[in-house]
């Protein structure tokens, strides 16, 4: 052993350790360096037991929501609920265009009847009145229609984003039953979500042991 | 800009292409309201349907969604300028988004127009006038 090489490990090391590397009894510093690996050994397996511990419980809460109701169930319901949305809204639009649709005739025809009398009105004529007035009804009524119609722009805008929250969950579907199924077998069961309520602590405890927990 | 009607042909036939049928019944109604013919507007509820459309009989204008399933208004508007019947027909696309990256993808595809949902009536006018009011200058200068 050099010096240089000597002076390196007597700075970082321990003072106990430094003192064994200075005596000249071999065993004993074997002895001393095995204990204090071994005591890093199990403070390293204790965490690694930690987080395994906290992983399994994790996964087995999960295992055991999803479970409840059947995860390919809830996707398939949530994706379903998103289509309902989409024909009711758009059953809603279709019955606010017919009814503009239906009303628009009406609306240019008191338009065109009022001009008519307007125009062949002479001076003093009483029906000039109501005809200016129906006219500004039926020529407002017409404009109001048309924002109705235009309105119902919302039910595309909306119904794209409906079906970009249907694409996402169809995406996710199939990693979600996955990790359902890994739940399962963690757990020792076929069967997902049961599995995982099945697990025991026993069983936890034996995986743990496994890593000197 | 108002329809002119030496430019604008009122009687034109003209195909709105979108997914949501609501969508196509107001496009439909704005024509109508602007003066258009409502017997001679088609629909359609993709870019396939479209196109089998365009090929078995002639329009003059094109008013298209950009996002739809199975064929897309961007992939809809490059198969008509590719088609030898349809490639010189007037496109304008309709979208959601007002998004950079779609303009640019459009106008390099050889759109004619390009409006952002929702729009009113007024604008639905002005993007067709612009669009034949262009075609008729570049004819004429031709």
């Amino acid at each position: 052993m050099n010096g240089e090489f000597h002076l390196a490990i007597d700075e970082g090391l321990p003072q106990q350790l430094r003192d064994l590397l200075d005596s000249a009894d071999g065993p004993a510093f074997e002895q001393a360096l095995d204990a204090m690996v071994q005591q890093r050994e199990r403070r390293l397996f204790r965490l690694l037991g930690r987080l395994a511990r906290d992983l399994h419980d994790a996964l087995r809460r999960l295992g055991a929501e999803l479970s409840n109701d059947d995860v390919a169930h809830v996707a398939a319901d949530a994706r379903q609920h998103l289509q309902d949305v989409l024909e009711i809204s758009a059953q809603a639009a279709h019955r606010s265009l017919d009814f503009a649709e239906r009303m628009r005739p009406d609306a240019d025809a008191l338009v065109e009847h009022a001009n008519a009398v307007l125009e062949r009105a002479v001076a003093g004529d009483p029906a000039v009145a109501l005809a200016r007035r129906a006219l500004e009804f039926g020529l407002a009524t017409r404009a109001a229609l048309a924002d109705m119609v235009l309105a119902q722009s919302w039910q595309d805008l909306s119904g794209q984003r409906i079906r970009k929250v249907g694409a996402f969950i169809a995406s996710v579907e199939s990693p979600l039953l996955e990790l359902v199924r890994l739940t399962g077998r963690l757990a020792g069961e076929e069967t997902p979500g049961r599995a995982a309520q099945m697990s025991s602590q026993a069983d936890v405890d034996r995986l743990l042991a496994e890593f000197g927990s | 800009m108002k329809l002119r009607d030496d430019v604008v042909d009122k009687n034109m036939r003209i195909l709105v292409v979108d997914d949501f049928s609501t969508m196509r019944r107001i496009v439909r109604n704005l024509l109508v309201d602007l003066g258009f013919s409502s017997t001679l507007i088609q629909e359609a509820d993709d870019g396939n349907t479209a196109l089998s459309l365009l090929h078995s009989r002639p329009f003059d204008l094109v008013i298209t969604d950009w996002n739809m399933p199975a064929m897309s208004g961007i992939e809809l508007l490059r198969s008509i300028r590719e088609g030898e019947k349809t490639r010189s027909l007037p496109v304008l696309m309709v979208t959601a988004e007002n998004n950079r990256a779609q303009i640019i993808a459009a106008a390099e595809a050889g759109v004619n127009g390009f409006v952002v949902k929702p729009f009113s009536t007024a604008t639905l006018e002005d993007k067709i006038s612009r669009i034949f009011e262009r075609l008729a200058l570049s004819e004429s200068g031709a």
